[in-house]
Formats: structure tokens, sequence, C-alpha cells
């Protein structure tokens, strides 16, 4: 397969490339891990006259803590994420999501940034991303803005990112003290798979055998964006966390999404596995709300 | 299309092409290099065949552009055999009949390549998940996953030689 011609561009820093792209709008499209554009450039799904390389600026690689958030550059690979020691110990849901994405040689080259971007409705970063209550922000020449990533997506590959916009960075608050998250993904098999559920959930709790304070979970596959299930977070909050509350919110969750038949399963059967799904992710946060106490006191 | 000049290293030489923008990095080491150890199945990310390890890290060679090459160093399978013969991945292979059609081979080989260098001695669960991301249509997996298996063995009996 060809790739259609096209003009690349490789600025050298964030400024550079904001300046490229104010020229070009809808013309260009930035280039970062390339898993989903070339693919798409290939089947000519679309043929952008310019490329934007976003491979040599260094700033859009970080990935740390900065004023009490994790800071993650858009050009963080799918691997440096699951590989990150502080991705692993308090951001659980995120890790999962990033380790279960494609193979390892796509989650190589696969970015942050190009997942959101992308927007698939069963995307693997965008419902833990979500659950963490992460903020996108987005640079064009002249400003910025950040972005609840609640309000970030508007349809099927559609984001509320500008032509002129690019992502440089997520940031995620750093989750208190007695909280976790956890990220479930159903598929056929276990990689290059497409989810037919995949669900992350995020709850935080009053004191270690407390109530439950703050709540989110985001169902993916079961439309065309991410959706957040707010009747089930409702059953949940101000509850004490227990196998049979996590089971009635599951089944919350799956009265509030609308998934479609498709090949990959039926909507019946989504709507079913969201229950399964929701209940164990709430099940893992629990999990990681315990030993990421545990960890602390070690 | 306006070509442009790049510098790369593959397999330790280093090489001066004339590229366009439109040009996979599989391409470029199949057709302008000749290193036709590297196959294309999918095209799309998928198959795994045309895997090569960039700066370190096994990547699908079909997914980034031959510019994006320019000034990094690549591996494909034609760097893994030394002076001193086959590399202990490559002789289990054989001794293991690892090898049918040959078509994902040199994709395998990398992957394993990779993890046997993060991880000396894989379990089974880890080695399969190392090559996930390579299909074998042949479906000869069991062979594979034995020979990466008792490679490791072999290059931890030797020191670590990779």
């Amino acid at each position: 397969m060809v790739l259609p011609k096209f003009q690349y561009h490789e600025p050298k820093n964030l400024g550079e490339a904001c300046e490229i792209i104010a020229g070009l709008k809808e013309n260009a499209r930035p280039l970062a891990g390339g898993t989903d554009l070339l693919v798409n450039m290939k089947k000519g799904s679309i043929s952008p006259k310019h490329v934007i390389s976003l491979s040599k600026l260094e700033e859009l690689k970080v990935l740390g803590i900065k004023n009490k958030h994790l800071n993650i550059g858009s050009c963080v690979t799918a691997a440096e994420l699951a590989e990150s020691t502080i991705v692993q110990h308090d951001f659980g849901a995120l890790c999962a999501g990033a380790g279960n994405l494609g193979s390892p040689l796509i989650r190589n080259l696969a970015t942050i940034g190009g997942n959101l971007i992308s927007a698939r409705p069963a995307a693997d970063l965008p419902p833990s991303l979500m659950a963490y209550g992460g903020k996108a922000v987005l640079v064009k020449k002249g400003g910025q803005r950040s972005v609840d990533l609640k309000a970030f997506f508007k349809g099927l590959g559609e984001t509320v990112a500008e032509p002129d916009e690019i992502l440089s960075h997520i940031h995620l608050d750093m989750p208190p003290s007695y909280s976790g998250g956890g990220y479930m993904k159903l598929g056929k098999r276990n990689a290059l798979e497409i989810s037919i559920v995949n669900v992350a959930a995020f709850i935080a709790l009053d004191s270690p055998d407390g109530a439950i304070r703050d709540v989110r979970i985001v169902l993916g596959s079961v439309g065309p964006v991410p959706l957040r299930a707010e009747n089930a977070e409702k059953t949940l909050k101000g509850e004490v966390p227990g196998p049979s509350l996590f089971i009635k919110a599951g089944e919350a969750a799956s009265r509030e999404c609308k998934p479609i038949d498709d090949f990959r399963g039926s909507a019946w059967y989504r709507r079913e596995m969201v229950a399964e799904l929701t209940r164990r992710a709430l099940t893992m946060a629990f999990i990681e709300a315990k030993a990421r106490e545990l960890r602390r006191w070690k | 299309m306006k070509k442009t000049l790049i510098c790369l290293k593959v397999n330790n030489k280093e090489y001066e092409v004339a590229v366009e923008p439109n040009k996979t990095l599989a391409d470029l080491i199949r057709y302008d290099l000749g290193l036709t150890g590297t196959k294309k199945g999918c095209d799309m990310g998928e198959c795994g065949s045309c895997t090569v390890i960039l700066d370190g890290k096994p990547v699908n060679s079909c997914l980034v552009l031959a510019l994006q090459a320019a000034d990094r160093e690549i591996q494909t399978v034609e760097g893994l055999e030394s002076e001193e013969g086959l590399h202990p991945l490559q002789e289990a292979f054989v001794e293991h009949g690892a090898i049918q059609c040959g078509f994902c081979t040199s994709g395998m080989l990398l992957s394993a390549k990779d993890l046997l260098e993060k991880k000396p001695n894989p379990d089974e669960a880890e080695i399969r998940r190392a090559i996930s991301g390579n299909l074998c249509r042949c479906t000869g997996y069991q062979k594979i996953v034995e020979a990466i298996g008792s490679a490791g063995e072999r290059m931890t009996e030797k020191g670590g030689k990779s």
C-alpha cells in the first residue's frame, strides 16, 4: 500500500510547530506515533497535504509530577506509560489501559496524544484518563487552553481540538489518599484487539474503611464517545464500598448505556458485560486504594 | 515530490539515502537498502512481519516514515548474525523447527531478542505476550515459544551474550 503524497515538516520545538500549523490549518495533520494516522492515510480515508512530525519536540515527551499533578507529554508512548513507576503505583487504571493497547510493537510507537485525538470509541486510554479526571492542554500560536477530558470528545473521530491546535500535554491530579482506579477490557483475543466493552473506574474513600467520597465510572465502546455512568456513580456516593454495592452500581451502569449491535457483539451482550465489567473495575479500584495505602506506610 | 537526503545507521553500517516523504521505513529497508529479510505483510501494523529494532525498541517499520528514521539506529534480522555465527535465537529456531514458511521469522526473532534483553529467563506467558504483535499464519507458535525459551537458557549459560 502506498501512502498518498504530502509535504513533510519537522519542527524543532512546539512554538515552531504551532507557527507551521497556524498557516496550514485543515491541510495539515500532526504526526505523533503514526499508528492511526499512517494507517488511515494508507487506506485513503484521509490525505493531508502537509504532515507535521512531532518527533523532535522533546517538551512533548515529558512524564513526571509537576505542581501536584502528573504531567504527561502528548508524545509519551503507551509502552512508556505502562513501564512508568508513577503510573504503575498511582494510576493503575491508566497502566492497565496502556499495557493492553495494540501489541508490544504498536505500544512502542502509539502515543497518549494520538489515542485521544483519534477519538475511537473503543480506544484504551480515554476511559482511564477520564476516570482520573484528566485535562488536555491544547496549544496554538499565541495561546493555549485546558479542556476537561469529559468535554473533549465530540463524536466518532471528533474532538474539540481546532485544526490549528496541537494537543501538548495531559494533566492528571495526583490521586488523594484512600483512592484507586481499575480498568477492564473485554475482547476476543489478548493482543491487537478492539474492545467489545471497556470500563474504567476511580473511587476515593473518606478513610481506609470509610464511605465513598468521590467516584467516576467511564464506559467505552458503548457509544460514539466514552460515557460517564453518572447514575451508577450516584448509587455509590456516600455508601460504604462492598461486593453487593458494586453489583448494584454495575446494573445501574448497564441501564444507562445505549450500545449498538455490530459484528463484535450485540447491544444486549454489551449491556450485560457493562454490568459485570463495571463491578470488576470497581473491585479493582477498591483493591488498588488499599494497596496504595499500604505502600505509603511501608 | 522533493526528496530529502538522510543518514541512518542500519546494522552498524552508515547509509546516506535520498527519500520521498511518503516512503515508509519498511520500503526504505527493502527497496533502497536491499535488506529483504524484513518482510511486508499487512502494511497496517497488525502482522509484525516488518518488525525492526529502532533505537533499541521493536516497532512495525510499515508505520514509521523513512524520514523519521533520520540519524537513528536500526537493527534488522540481517544484523543478528555475528562473526561467531548465527545468533543463539536463530540457532534455537533452527533446532526446534520453529520455522515453517519463514515469513514471520525475522519479526519473531527481533521481538524475542528484545524480550531476552529485558528478561533473560522469561516464562511461557511472558514469551507469548512479547510475540503477541507477530502473527504466524502457519500457526507454528508452540515451537517458536519453545525455541525462544531455550535460547534464553542458552544465552544465560553463555553469560548473557546477545
